[in-house]
């Protein structure tokens, strides 16, 4: 990063590299040619962004388009490999979140810094709190007052000494708000604010949001919810594989557009659909399931010999329904059937039952780490390998290498800590321990979540390879282009609730992201 | 077998047989403790002695095995030595007052199982951290127990029995043939039955073993009504030595079973040790304590020593789980 | 208790502990004519003053998601080094500058196991429950130490305007403990430590550091406080505060401070070591053995905890 040459204004440089006429000053916060890596991942390359005073700059794209990484850079969490940045035209160096504050960069997280127990106002100030004039104690009405005067100043008309734990989700995250304000943010990050906010909440965000407008603050939103795209936004960046493909005027574009090109890519050759046998009789059937983990409502099939894809947003429930089919969360209302008889009491029985779940975390749910690769594998079919239930090594280490083999884990032997493998690997080793079990009925839940392209097709084969064997499969994927390629049919959860069916023919990426969003 | 390359150096590196060698270490350390003392003290190597450390490292296996099982799981159970006292008196209760040893020792065994039966419940049912239940359920013990006996002693079993604590056979203390008997029994259960690699997992990862299939609450459980049920029977030992029961017995049995469970290579945070190594860590505990004996070091010290043994394992052992992961 | 009082103890925090304790008072006051005297009641408060110099730490501790088993000997070490200390020197400030010195040494170490070596608090607090023990028995040879100065009596049995000087240290504990949480830096941390770890990392303040003060904290109150038990059994006994850690953990839980969170109540924990204290001198009264007033106390625990797990659900 050269010398501090300042960036003229985009009148001044003749063409505009957004492609856009912007009349406004110089921005607040640019960032020029941000490129990074992770191993075996290329999260952004050569992006461009730019936030003005007083704009809201929305940034759509889907799961894994690049938006988090760009925002981590923005606020020094991440460092670019390559890039530079410019604070109000003059270039300067962002090395770490001490330069993000600098310029006044604050994201209000998902996961609120929030300490329960203490009032708003301590929250605001913890750590820079205000000192009494008896030494060692903090003026506690001093920083009530600051901290009324910063919540009025966004619209929040609540009692500053209102402890945090009786705050809903919404309040809590104005707090954050408040907090970032407080601290002199003239850039906000706010990455889905209104997933869990009602609609009058919503509102009273956006009010507030207004109001930040008009003080000069910039604010970059995160949204997969068109509606509010289109509403609040000033301008809208699109990114997709970990490029900025677009930036437009909400009057330049209409929603269509936009999904058209947060999906559009290159077919991924390395994975071809074979051809099915027709599915069989129906072997899995939920009917207006509900649970208060976060779904109502929720009816679907799955026959033998077919995959199911059951898409939707993160959040929007898919996990949980999942996990209430396998037993693993108690559901309100409803009833689940698998081949006829009821079933989904517990996990012990679901397995007993012959069903699988792979589940969304594999360290954290799927693999005991500090165990071996065998023992893992045959963790689940235990009671079917031992019916006496004496447990013989040698006959276990049988069965584990078997299924090293099917699935091609790569381990020099059963006894390898499963904690060494590669994550691809460790995938194969919690699909293993199923096929170990001789389930008839597997839930995937992301299966291909932070694997690498080649293993990705792998799991997928072996996913194809279990229905053509006649099990029924139930998965779930962030990512349409998967369910798209691999499965029979999907459905599409929104909010909690089925939001749509996709048969074979209907099934595109842009009809599942659009069942998906809000319109 | 595998079919990728896997580079020579990185490929027996890490496999499981590591096990093997940390009992190897331990087995080299309770040999190299076993010299030093031998050129320390005379007494040592003695007939008499070697006797006395068997006795004494048998009983404190008997009780550390138990826990074994419920350190694998990721739990703890503080409440054994209490449980000890109170099995002990009253069993010693039915066998003063029925004359029928059998019945005292069942009567023993069941009680402690029966309270390993509601540290489980509390633990698993109520949801409460099994160090403070156990912690209270200790002093709920002590306190039962205390209450029982009014402060009196129960002296005096018949012959028979004593044999159990102070008899011997060809020569060799009875209790180390039950030490064997329960080495022999907790290897098995342990690495030799299905519910033994449950329990493990429930260790390892206990939502990863629940998504498994694994009834985690019934193991967890069945953990905490063995550990009590070999106290009792732990009990019954000390009764027939000592002849005679009071309120206090078995209190300082706690600290080092834990110590000698740690010692073995068994992990606090569950998951991975072997029975095997408990032995072998309860037959170093002995004798570092019985060292501090024949060296004439105030006995005040042993609890001290204990501790510090204690923070030295889980400190080691924090390190090596900080590596692998 | 009636069904009508057992729903509003479930639902609400503050008449939890209390109701516990008025129907433990009326309880006792109905078996024993002696209990409602004032004289006994002046015994019960001034008996539970040590225990609360114990609990005040050790509610900002079990604040912070931690524990400390070992107060209770640190306690005994302290005082042991306190009588030792004021005989040898004849000076009972040394003394006590003494107790305090173990006090920190023992807190300290807690705090560096804890926060830089990653132990488990409950497991680190075991071990030096051990090392202080075995340090008192080895120190003292299993024996009593006695020859305080008087004037190191005088503090448990005289008084101020009426008032017995245990409950005006006692007092001023409170006191101190109260600012210390709710008006400074120190006792806003403390909340977050417990509540968000995170918070305070993202505010640039460090864990460690808080965590080591903590601990500190209860070793020096422990170190005062063994200045009240010296004072009281007018000697240094090895085995004097053993059990004091569990009244404690007691006192605290049946006041409502749960074990997570970062959620704590002083006037609680007042209450509840009040609790333990009428629980324990009503017993006696009825001439109960010490272990199975334990026994009694642990019993409430547990159906403190009970409670408030359903309170949690509720």
């Amino acid at each position: 990063m050269g010398g501090g040459k300042p960036a003229a204004s985009r009148r001044e440089c003749g063409a505009s590299p957004w492609g856009i006429e912007r009349v406004s000053s110089v921005p607040v916060l640019e960032l020029r040619g941000i490129s990074k890596e992770f191993p075996g991942v290329k999260a952004l390359n050569d992006v461009s962004f730019a936030i003005d005073a007083g704009e809201v700059h929305m940034l759509v794209g889907e799961n894994g388009a690049g938006k988090s990484t760009l925002m981590k850079i923005l606020c020094g969490a991440y460092r670019a490999d390559r890039g530079t940045f410019f604070h109000k035209g003059q270039e300067v160096a962002m090395h770490g979140p001490a330069d993000a504050r600098k310029f006044g960069v604050a994201v209000i997280f998902q996961e609120f810094t929030l300490v329960p127990y203490l009032d708003i106002a301590q929250n605001i100030f913890l750590g820079r709190e205000f000192s009494s004039t008896l030494p060692g104690l903090i003026d506690r009405s001093r920083i009530h007052a600051e901290a009324k005067r910063v919540l009025d100043s966004i619209g929040f008309d609540i009692d500053p000494r209102t402890p945090v734990h009786k705050l809903g989700v919404a309040q809590q995250q104005m707090v954050e708000i408040a907090k970032a304000l407080s601290q002199n943010a003239r850039i906000l990050v706010m990455d889905e604010p209104t997933a869990a906010l009602s609609d009058r909440e919503t509102e009273l965000l956006f009010a507030m949001i207004e109001r930040l407008k008009r003080d000069g603050v910039g604010i970059i939103y995160i949204s997969h919810r068109l509606s509010e795209v289109f509403a609040l936004g000033d301008r809208i960046t699109v990114m997709r594989d970990g490029r900025r493909i677009a930036s437009l005027l909400p009057g330049e574009t209409t929603p269509d557009k936009l999904v058209t090109l947060m999906v559009g890519r290159e077919v991924d050759a390395t994975y071809t659909r074979p051809d099915r046998p027709l599915p069989g009789k129906v072997v899995l059937e939920v009917k207006n399931l509900s649970a208060t983990t976060g779904f109502s409502d929720v009816s679907l099939t799955v026959r033998a010999g077919e995959i199911v894809g059951l898409c939707g947003l993160v959040g929007s429930g898919r996990t949980e329904v999942a996990r209430a089919i396998f037993g693993a969360d108690r559901a309100s209302a409803g009833e689940i059937r698998l081949n006829g008889e009821p079933i989904g009491s517990s996990p012990e029985d679901s397995v007993r039952r012959a069903v699988a779940l792979i589940p969304e975390s594999r360290k954290a749910q799927g693999l005991a780490l500090a165990r071996s690769v065998g023992d893992n594998i045959v963790l689940a079919g235990l009671r079917k390998l031992f019916p006496s239930r004496i447990y013989i090594p040698r006959r276990a280490t049988k069965a584990a290498r078997s299924v090293i083999d099917k699935l091609r884990i790569a381990t020099p032997s059963p006894r390898r800590p499963v904690s060494a493998l590669s994550g691809g690997n460790q995938q194969k080793v919690v699909i293993g321990k199923w096929l170990n079990a001789n389930a008839q009925f597997y839930i995937f839940d992301e299966p291909t979540r932070g694997i690498d392209v080649g293993a990705k097709a792998e799991i997928f084969r072996l996913i194809d390879n279990l229905v053509h064997n006649g099990a029924g499969v139930l998965m779930i994927s962030s990512e349409q282009i998967e369910i798209v390629h691999i499965c029979d049919r999907a459905y599409v959860m929104r909010a909690g609730r089925i939001a749509g069916e996709l048969s074979r023919d209907e099934l595109t990426e842009a009809n599942i992201v659009r069942l998906g969003m809000h319109q | 077998m595998s079919t990728t390359a896997i580079p020579r150096s990185a490929r027996n590196r890490f496999a499981m047989s590591g096990d093997v060698m940390q009992m190897l270490y331990r087995v080299l350390a309770l040999l190299l403790l076993g010299a030093v003392l031998t050129a320390l003290s005379d007494v040592f190597f003695t007939t008499g002695n070697i006797l006395n450390v068997l006795r004494q490292a048998a009983l404190l296996f008997l009780m550390a095995s138990g826990l074994t099982l419920v350190i694998l799981a990721a739990g703890l159970d503080l409440s054994i030595g209490a449980n000890v006292a109170l099995s002990g008196c009253f069993a010693a209760s039915v066998i003063k007052l029925t004359g029928s040893p059998w019945l005292g020792a069942g009567v023993g065994i069941g009680c402690g199982a029966a309270i390993g039966m509601a540290n489980g419940v509390l633990v698993t049912a109520l949801r409460i951290p099994s160090f403070v239940a156990t912690y209270g359920m200790m002093w709920i013990l002590t306190g039962v127990t205390y209450y029982y006996m009014g402060g009196e002693t129960i002296h005096g079993f018949p012959p028979g029995f004593r044999q159990l604590g102070s008899g011997h056979l060809f020569g060799i203390p009875v209790p180390v043939y039950v030490m064997f008997v329960f080495l022999a029994i907790g290897v098995f259960f342990a690495q030799r039955t299905i519910w033994g690699q449950q329990i493990y997992a429930i260790g390892a990862n206990p939502v990863a073993a629940r998504l498994s299939g694994v009834p985690v609450e019934r193991r967890l459980i069945l953990v905490y009504v063995v550990s009590g049920a070999v106290a009792g029977l732990a009990s019954l030992i000390v009764l027939a030595r000592i002849n005679s029961a009071q309120g206090d017995i078995g209190e300082e049995l706690t600290l080092p079973a834990i110590a000698a469970v740690l010692v073995g290579g068994t992990s606090l945070f569950g998951g991975s040790g072997t029975v095997g190594g408990t032995l072998i860590g309860a037959l170093l505990l002995t004798l570092v304590l019985n060292g501090m004996n024949l060296l004439q070091i105030n006995s005040s010290w042993q609890p001290l020593a204990t501790g510090i043994i204690i923070l030295l394992a889980v400190w080691i052992d924090t390190r090596t789980r900080r590596i692998g992961e | 208790m009636t069904a009508q009082a057992l729903t509003r103890a479930r639902l609400t925090r503050v008449p939890g502990v209390a109701v516990a304790l008025i129907l433990l008072c009326v309880v006792f006051a109905a078996a024993n004519p002696g209990f409602a005297s004032p004289a006994n009641i002046a015994n019960i408060l001034t008996q539970s003053t040590i225990l609360l110099m114990l609990a005040l730490p050790m509610t900002l501790i079990i604040m912070t998601e931690g524990l400390d088993l070992s107060i209770g000997a640190v306690l005994t070490l302290a005082s042991i080094a306190l009588a030792m200390t004021a005989i040898s020197t004849g000076s009972p400030a040394l003394g006590l500058l003494a107790a305090l010195g173990v006090g920190a040494c023992f807190g300290l170490a807690n705090g560096v196991l804890v926060a830089v070596f990653d132990i488990p608090p409950f497991i680190t607090t075991l071990g030096t429950l051990g090392i202080a023990q075995g340090l008192s028995l080895v120190v003292t040879d299993g024996q009593s130490v006695v020859g305080i100065p008087r004037s190191i009596e005088l503090i448990y049995s005289g008084s101020l305007a009426g008032i017995p000087y245990p409950i005006l240290f006692a007092a001023l504990a409170y006191l101190v403990t109260h600012v210390l949480l709710y008006r400074t830096r120190f006792g806003t941390y403390v909340f977050a430590l417990g509540g968000n770890r995170e918070a305070l990392k993202v505010a640039g303040i460090s864990v460690r550091g808080m965590l080591i003060r903590v601990y500190m904290f209860g070793g020096l109150m422990a170190g005062f406080a063994a200045l009240l038990l010296t004072a009281r059994l007018n000697s240094a006994h090895p085995t004097a505060g053993i059990g004091m850690e569990f009244d404690s953990i007691a006192a605290i839980a049946v006041g409502g401070t749960s074990f997570e969170r970062g959620n704590g109540w002083l006037f609680g924990t007042l209450l509840g070591v009040v609790t333990i204290g009428v629980l324990r001198n009503g017993l006696n009264l009825m001439a109960v053995p010490s272990s199975t007033q334990v026994a009694c106390i642990g019993a409430l625990v547990i159906l403190a905890l009970f409670i408030d797990g359903l309170r949690g659900e509720a």
